[in-house]
């Protein structure tokens, strides 16, 4: 029988379909409490490792297990876990209620639990049409509502807000994360970082079919890194007067620029007003959290060429093509307003809207991030992210990060 | 497993599937059998006079010859539930409805065996249906002399019965095999109405009658057959040279649809031999299925 944790386990997960392989060694644990998001580009290998934890496909090695057991060894699986794999799995012509009471009927609910999860996602007035009638965000909440009628412990959502307006998607958000509050595991996917960035805490982020990245947000986001890019009369002046305020995190840039680390431009220009140094420019150069997303699943949100198999072929964090920037043609205008802006974390809002303005050299970043820095330093290095160049298996990650756990192996 | 039965049944009954199968199985059970025992009272009627039988003092006046029609109304009405069943685990896969009922069961084997359980009533509804409109198109087309005794009736309904649930659960099988509606269906309708009647033609023997239509035939037909013969069963038939004997229930069973069949118990252990292989092969290719 199951432990009740409410844990997902994947280990060492591996599928192959013919030739392709979808899902390569991956491993992840999935703990209760919070909303884990599980991102990745699409062909990334997501639905088929959601769908692997869930008895549906076979893997070709390694173990899935929930609440410490194998999905086909829960017993009760829909008492356990709730997914939503697909909002296409209904009969066109069944209504939402029949569809609801034949599932009610297979995990034993009252027939009354149908009703009621219609109305908790908020289809009660449509209980009465058949599903091939429904939209597609329809489809989605009806879904969610079979997922929910063995009021389970842990649920699944594989893009669930795909079709969802943003209402609804607002709806699902709180949904979840008072899901997830209540001391249940919250799972969900997706290719689009922003999409999920406000809902979960957690993020597991794989490409190719490997995990890139595998802890919480928060770190994910500190490691925004930010630099002030300051063109001074005198370098050199400035350098001294930084480190004299105990500012060492500087870099000479080859075009007579310094970058400064781990501060705000404002107080570059106190420093530099104080040390009698004339600031001819000063700029803030960020990465924001989606950029760093998409380097680390080294994807342009169409996909870059899909090579299973292959670990990647580039550094997991790899600099950016100079100017222009390159904007993420998916942005939707609405999303920016609905996702972005409310997770500026308070101290660097007022840049947040900069684009990226300037390439970083990979070396510099390497240096910069050691000795390690631990929280709360807003600006603690990245905890995983930026394995070295030549370490470019997710398991180096693994070992990156100990080692920063650890206080550094220098 | 009481809860996925229920499941089972809902699933059926909140949609029009079952009666739109329903509709053409109870209109040719009574169509076919309707006009086959038309026919066959006419033929009887001029056989009847055939010298040959006049020698032997065969009784042919009052032979139930119409189980014929009802054993051959029979025979394909049982093409409806075998549509039933097939598209009991295809059409889940097809509209992907295979997913929440996967995640719902306790294991995948769980779940077909409750659907074997559900479609093995249905097998049987279908059946009594089948099997009882047949016998009023029997009762309405035939003349009174050519009908069978009230036990005779109840044995071919009894064997139609059989035969639909078992052909429901082939089709069950080889849906669950095939995994697709279109596929489980034109091959076995191929098979059920075109290959195999040409390869029993072909054959006419006892291979014939291992064959999964011809042993399902033979269920229904080896019991008319049985039923007339009995009937034919008199001391003058042994009159007639044993050629002649063998001819004539040879005639009987072809007639009944029954060409090359074993008696109606050898052909129904068969014919469930055939159903078990074609469900349980289902149920391991579904246990091992990847539903992507």
């Amino acid at each position: 029988m199951h432990d009740g944790s409410g844990r997902i386990t994947v280990q060492g997960l591996t599928k192959q379909f013919g030739p392709v392989t979808a899902v390569q060694n991956l491993s992840f644990t999935v703990e209760p409490g919070s909303v884990t998001g599980f991102l990745g580009p699409n062909g990334a290998g997501k639905t088929t490792t959601l769908r692997m934890a869930l008895g549906l496909v076979n893997p070709t090695a390694g173990t899935t297990t929930i609440n410490g057991v194998p999905f086909g060894q829960l017993g009760q699986p829909a008492r356990v876990v709730g997914a939503v794999l697909e909002a296409q799995g209904f009969h066109p012509k069944r209504t939402a209620r029949d569809h609801l009471r034949v599932y009610a009927a297979a995990i034993g609910m009252p027939d009354a639990r149908a009703d009621q999860v219609l109305q908790l996602v908020g289809l009660g007035p449509a209980a009465g049409r058949g599903a091939g009638s429904f939209s597609l965000g329809m489809k989605q909440r009806l879904a969610l509502a079979t997922a929910l009628l063995g009021d389970p412990q842990i649920l699944v959502l594989d893009e669930p807000a795909n079709g969802l307006d943003p209402e609804g998607i607002a709806w699902l958000r709180t949904f979840l994360q008072a899901y997830a509050r209540a001391g249940r595991t919250v799972l969900i996917s997706s290719h689009i970082l922003p999409e999920v960035e406000q809902t979960v805490d957690q993020v597991i982020i794989i490409s190719r079919g490997q995990t890139m990245y595998n802890g919480p947000l928060e770190h994910l986001r500190r490691s925004q890194q930010s630099r002030v890019l300051v063109a001074p009369s005198d370098a050199a002046a400035l350098t001294k007067a930084l480190r004299d305020d105990e500012i060492y995190n500087v870099e000479a840039l080859q075009d007579g620029r310094i970058a400064v680390g781990g501060v705000e431009a404002k107080q570059v220009a106190d420093i530099a007003l104080k040390a009698g140094v004339s600031v001819y420019g000063i700029e803030e150069e960020r990465v924001n959290l989606e950029q760093l997303y998409l380097n680390l699943t080294n994807s342009s949100p169409y996909g870059g060429p899909f090579q299973p198999g292959y670990p990647p072929q580039q550094p997991p964090y790899q600099p950016q093509p100079p100017y222009p920037p390159q904007q993420p043609p998916y942005q939707q205008p609405y999303q920016q307003q609905q996702y972005q802006q409310p997770y500026q974390p308070p101290q660097q809002s007022p840049y947040q809207q900069q684009p990226y303005q300037q390439p970083y050299d990979p070396n510099q970043y390497q240096q910069q991030q050691q000795p390690y820095q631990p929280p709360p330093d807003p600006y603690a290095p990245p905890p995983n992210p930026y394995a070295p160049p030549q370490d470019q298996r997710p398991q180096d990650y693994q070992q990156q990060q100990d080692r920063n756990e650890q206080g550094g192996d220098r | 497993m009481g809860a996925l039965i229920t499941a089972e049944f809902r699933k059926i009954l909140t949609t029009k599937l079952w009666w739109a199968l329903l509709i053409p199985a109870v209109a040719l059970a009574f169509g076919w059998s309707f006009v086959a025992s038309l026919l066959t009272t006419s033929i009887a009627q001029a056989v009847k006079d055939d010298p040959t039988f006049q020698r032997a003092q065969l009784t042919f006046q009052d032979a139930p010859w119409s189980v014929i029609a009802l054993s051959r109304a029979i025979n394909i009405s049982t093409i409806f539930p075998m549509l039933f069943g097939a598209l009991g685990v295809s059409s889940e896969l097809h509209r992907r409805t295979i997913t929440t009922s996967f995640l719902t069961a306790s294991s995948r084997s769980a779940l077909l065996s409750a659907k074997a359980a559900t479609y093995l009533v249905w097998g049987i509804g279908y059946g009594i249906v089948i099997a009882g409109f047949a016998m009023l198109g029997t009762l309405a087309g035939s003349h009174g002399n050519y009908l069978p005794d009230a036990g005779g009736f109840l044995l071919i309904a009894l064997a139609g019965v059989l035969s639909s649930l078992l052909w429901t659960m082939l089709g069950l099988g080889v849906g669950a095999l095939l995994g697709s509606t279109t596929g489980s269906i034109v091959s076995l309708i191929i098979y059920a109405v075109i290959a195999e009647p040409i390869i029993d033609l072909l054959l006419h023997n006892h291979i014939a009658g291992s064959l999964p239509n011809g042993s399902a035939d033979g269920l229904t037909g080896s019991t008319a057959a049985q039923v007339i013969i009995d009937h034919l069963h008199s001391p003058n038939l042994s009159l007639l040279p044993q050629d002649a004997i063998d001819a004539l229930y040879n005639v009987i069973r072809v007639s009944a649809g029954a060409l090359g069949a074993f008696t109606w118990w050898a052909s129904g252990l068969i014919f469930l031999a055939w159903t078990l292989a074609f469900f349980l092969t289902g149920v391991l290719i579904n246990r091992q299925r990847d539903i992507t």
